[in-house]
Order: structure tokens, then C-alpha cells, then sequence
């Protein structure tokens, strides 16, 4: 499994940057990043190479920030790849919450990042099939 | 027209009329309420004291909190069982404050309102729509029984639906709205939208407004959307008084008349509680003196006028109270529902998963009263799902309504990030000012 930091952002401009700042500024690699239009305020899901450090940076900062685990499964670049895991997923009766990715892994095969009611289970029947299952290390280049 | 002769008596004999039923007002609550039998002995102050109109000044004052001590009945001179109808408003604590009426307050209470239904143009050929949220708030049913004694014809429609509101506006020959000045904007605006034109196609000749202030760019834009023949008039009350009645604006606005022969009116320094002479704006502060089950003695109303004895055009004597121009206190007045911040803090220092800062903005859309409450978000924990933000969001919502019987937006916003104070905070920006 990987961390994934989940932060509060308000609708303001330049919310995300003020983000972004704080990475950059301790040089900190954002390898995944995901947020979704809401009216009033989003949470900005980001998966870095220095989780840690990075939520302590970013709390420092005044920013509401959770740590917590997500799946991420490596897919090869083809047509229909995305649909076969996820079908899987489905059938063992598990709901899915949200969905994002890594594309660019130097040359390795793109990460899909995802969250179920149940994890460890989750883990469990895509390894049954195969799919190898990234850890923390694998996000860093 | 004027209802009742009350109105129009000589000064002096309005005077002895109030000086009488102080006395035995005063007496029966030295009596039967220990609360404020308490405060006169505290103050050394003793029923004989009040000889004259003036020596009400050396009485001991009536404030909310002594309502809500006494929690529901305590401030009551009569037996439960001479209650013929409970009222409440809404309280800090989630307890009301309770208010009665015996049989005879009934009667006393729908004379005052049939008095300031007929000052503001009303009679008996009217079909008035009252448009007050019926229930436990004095407003509805308080017009309710004036204008039916004046021989109205009532619909009572209630507040809300503004759509069918209209439409029963129209079949029904309505001519008359009872409404918070803010609703018959709205009600107004919506009629345009239906496709009427409410000065023409609608048949509201007369407004009775109550619940909140109207302020004169108010009154305008009611003449702009129902017509300038509107007769719009605002008359002001409150439940632990008696409700609307206490006095009304007649059709040379130029002030509400006060029921003087029910009510004696004085106006106060708010600071200090010094008693301020005629024309001096101050704090209302208002003794019933004639009701039977909550005669309250010298109530603070919190709200800023100022009083005027001169004679009417209209040919009422009794004394005119100017429009209200504030509040000694902080309370808002959000679509006629009374609200204290203090009581909104209560709500939300419950709240675990947001921290004790918040500001309230309240403003006016479509002529709507609306409340935003941001606060910020203090359990990171949510963040895993937009739902339990969402949820977080939705049990502030309903702990306010339930509290406030109002509604309010609510905007979770980044920790930190509101305004900090270092002196008396300031959390409460109202946007409605003279719009």
C-alpha cells in the first residue's frame, strides 16, 4: 500500500498553489495529485515521495491534512486493462471510492491509485489475479 | 376610522387610567411572582412607593434572563389551569420563552390588534391573507383574532409556498397582507415572475407588516412592486409583551401608536437605566398593566426609538414610537425570527469536529433574509471522504434549526483561516443595512 496525504482546500484562487508552494520550497516530489469541483471547499488528494515530512510541512502551514493508505496497482498502457481490474473489484462485492493515477514512472507501466471499503480484501483478490500491488518505495523514482 | 375610544382621551386621563392599573398590576405581582418580589425587596422598593406615573422609575427591571431563570411558568401571576393558550419563542439553551394568556388576555390582545389593524386602513370588507408562519410564535395568530373581530375575512395561508400563496391571493379577492415586511417583497417579486403585474391583477390595497423593522427603502420598494396605492403600514409587538398590538403605525406614518390604556412605554438610557425625556433616543422599555397571566413590569425590549407625545393628524392622543433604529444588545432579527449569536456559539462550541472560531454574515437576497455561517474544520480525520464532510456540514445545519427554527448555509472552511480577535470579537457582519 501507499500514503497518500487527503488536505482541506477552500474555493479560493490560488488555494492549491499555496499548496504546491510548500513542496516546492522543501523539494518535496508530487508523483499523483486529484481534486474534484465542489461548491465551497475540496479535498486535495496528493501522493508525494516524502509523505511525512510533507504533512508536517503543510500542517506547520496552517492546512488540514490526513494521512492515510490507498491501493496502487500497476496497469500496462493497453485498451480494456482498466476495465478487467475493476471488474474484478466489483464482483468481490467491493465499492469503490475514488480513482486516480501515476502515469510517468520513468519508464515503468503506470500506477492507478484507488480506494475501497476494504482494503486489505481488495489487495487480496487483485493479487489472486496477478496484479502486482505497489508500496511506498514505488512511487519514488 | 379609530376602534376605540381609548385612543383619543386626554393625556391626563390616560395617565390615571395607567397610574390605576400599574397599582394593582404591581400589587398582584408582588404577590404571586417570588422573582421579582425579590428584586423590589433588594431595591427597597415597596408597592405603596408608586404614588404617581413618575415613581415607575424607582421599579426594578424585567430583562429576558429573568424569563428564562423562571423557566417555564415562574414570571406567571395566575394558576396553570386559568391558561387558555401558550406561546413561545425560541431560547440560547434550546428552552423557550414561555408566554400565556388567560381567557381576559385574549380578549385585551385581540382589542390591541384589532386597534392596529383598523390604523392601518383595515375594516371590515377586507379579505386578509395573513402570511405569518402559524405555530408557537405570537405573530400569526395574534392577527389572526384582531382582524377576524374586526369582521375580515381571515385566510390564514401561513408563510411559505409563495406560489400557491399568490394563487389564493388572486382567487380569493384577497386585499389585505399580513407578512414580514422582507416576505411581501419577496411574495411581490414572485407574483412578477408568475407573470402578474400585483398592482393590477392582484387586489392588495392595505399591508399590516410586523415580525422585523421595516426601513423606509423598504416601504419603497413595497410601493414600487404592489402599487402606490398600497396602504403599508408596520406595527411592532413582542411575544413576552403580548405579542403584535403593542402598537402600530395609522395612516399618517409618522410613528406607532402605543395601546397606552394596556401599555405604558418609557424610554431608558440602555447604560445606565436612567429614564430619558421625550424625543431622547434610548432603549424601549415597556410595562403591561393590564394582563393577567404575564404582566411583565418594565421589560427591556433591547430595542433603540425614541417616543413622541404630541397629538396625531389622525386624532389619537396616545404616544407615538419612532421606527426602530437598533438594538442595545446584539440580537438579529433574521426573517422575523429573534437570534442571539451567543445562542448560534452555542450550537457550534458543541460541535467536536470544528474549532471555536466562526463568523456569521447575514444578508438579503430576493429580498430574503440569509445567513452564512463559516467555521473551520478542526478533525482532519474527515478528510478521508467528501461524505462525512458533507454529514459534518448537515448536523450543524439541523443542531441550528433546531435551536434557532432557522436555517443556515454553512461553509466549512481551512483551519486558521478566520479572523482572530484580540479585544471584544466581531463576529456577526450584517450586509441588510437600509437595503
Amino acid at each position: 500500500m501507499i500514503q497518500q496525504l487527503s488536505i482541506f482546500i477552500q474555493d479560493e484562487i490560488g488555494s492549491i498553489a499555496g499548496v504546491t508552494a510548500i513542496l516546492k520550497q522543501s523539494n518535496i516530489n508530487l508523483r499523483a495529485i486529484s481534486s474534484f469541483d465542489t461548491p465551497n471547499f475540496s479535498i486535495l488528494r496528493i501522493v508525494v515521495d516524502q509523505p511525512e515530512k510533507a504533512k508536517e510541512l503543510l500542517i506547520a502551514n496552517g492546512f488540514a491534512v490526513t494521512m492515510s493508505e490507498a491501493i496502487a496497482v500497476e496497469l500496462d498502457d493497453e485498451p480494456g486493462v482498466l476495465h478487467d481490474m475493476l471488474e474484478i473489484i466489483a464482483n468481490a462485492g467491493l465499492g469503490l471510492n475514488y480513482i486516480y493515477s501515476i502515469v510517468y514512472r520513468n519508464g515503468k507501466v503506470p500506477l492507478l491509485i484507488l480506494n475501497t471499503d476494504n482494503l486489505q480484501l481488495t489487495i487480496k483478490v487483485l493479487k489472486e489475479k496477478g496484479y502486482l500491488v505497489a508500496d511506498q518505495e514505488d512511487v519514488v523514482l | 376610522m379609530i376602534w376605540a375610544k381609548e385612543e383619543t382621551l386626554p393625556r391626563n386621563e390616560i395617565e390615571d387610567i395607567q397610574l390605576e392599573r400599574l397599582k394593582e398590576t404591581l400589587k398582584r405581582i408582588y404577590d404571586k411572582v417570588p422573582a421579582y418580589r425579590e428584586k423590589m425587596d433588594k431595591a427597597g422598593v415597596k408597592c405603596e412607593d408608586v404614588k404617581t406615573l413618575n415613581d415607575i422609575s424607582k421599579l426594578p427591571f424585567t430583562i429576558k434572563q429573568d424569563m428564562r431563570d423562571t423557566y417555564p411558568y415562574g414570571m406567571f401571576t395566575v394558576e396553570k389551569k386559568d391558561l387558555v393558550r401558550i406561546h413561545a419563542s425560541s431560547g440560547t439553551t434550546g428552552k423557550p420563552t414561555v408566554v400565556g394568556y388567560t381567557k381576559n388576555d385574549m380578549d385585551i390582545w385581540t382589542e390591541c390588534v384589532t386597534r392596529i389593524a383598523c390604523m392601518g386602513g383595515a375594516c371590515d370588507e377586507d379579505v386578509a391573507q395573513i402570511s405569518f408562519g402559524y405555530g408557537m410564535f405570537t405573530g400569526a395568530l395574534g392577527l389572526h383574532y384582531g382582524l377576524e373581530n374586526m369582521g375580515a375575512s381571515v385566510i390564514p395561508a401561513s408563510s411559505g409556498n409563495t406560489q400557491k400563496q399568490i394563487m389564493y391571493m388572486q382567487d380569493f379577492g384577497a386585499t389585505l397582507l399580513v407578512a414580514t415586511p422582507s416576505y411581501a417583497l419577496h411574495m411581490g417579486e414572485v407574483a412578477k415572475e408568475m407573470g402578474l403585474d400585483p398592482a393590477k391583477d392582484l387586489q392588495i390595497k392595505i399591508g399590516l407588516f410586523g415580525g422585523e423593522g421595516m426601513t423606509e427603502p423598504m416601504r419603497e420598494e413595497m410601493y414600487k412592486l404592489w402599487g402606490s396605492q398600497l396602504k403599508a403600514t408596520q406595527n411592532y409587538g413582542m411575544s413576552e409583551l403580548i405579542g403584535p398590538g403593542v402598537s402600530g403605525e395609522c395612516l399618517e406614518l409618522c410613528g406607532m401608536h402605543i395601546n397606552e390604556d394596556h401599555f405604558i412605554a418609557e424610554i431608558i438610557n440602555p447604560d445606565t437605566g436612567e429614564v430619558l425625556g421625550p424625543g431622547e433616543r434610548g432603549e424601549l422599555v415597556v410595562s403591561c398593566i393590564s394582563k393577567e397571566a404575564l404582566p411583565l413590569i418594565r421589560y427591556r425590549t433591547g430595542d433603540i426609538t425614541r417616543l413622541f407625545y404630541e397629538p396625531c393628524k389622525c386624532g389619537r392622543t396616545t404616544v407615538r414610537m419612532e421606527n426602530i433604529s437598533g438594538r442595545s444588545d446584539d440580537m438579529l432579527i433574521i426573517r422575523g425570527v429573534n437570534v442571539f449569536p451567543s445562542q448560534i456559539e452555542e450550537v457550534l462550541l458543541k460541535v467536536e469536529e470544528i474549532g471555536p472560531h466562526y463568523e456569521i454574515l447575514i444578508d438579503r437576497k430576493n429580498y430574503l433574509d440569509y445567513m452564512e455561517i463559516k467555521v473551520e474544520l478542526a478533525d482532519e480525520r474527515l478528510l478521508d471522504s467528501y461524505a462525512s464532510l458533507g454529514e459534518l456540514e448537515k448536523r450543524i445545519k439541523l443542531s441550528l434549526r433546531t435551536v434557532l427554527g432557522l436555517d443556515a448555509v454553512i461553509k466549512l472552511v481551512a483551519p486558521r483561516s478566520l479572523q482572530r480577535f484580540e479585544g471584544k470579537a466581531r463576529r456577526v457582519t450584517d450586509l441588510r443595512k437600509n437595503k
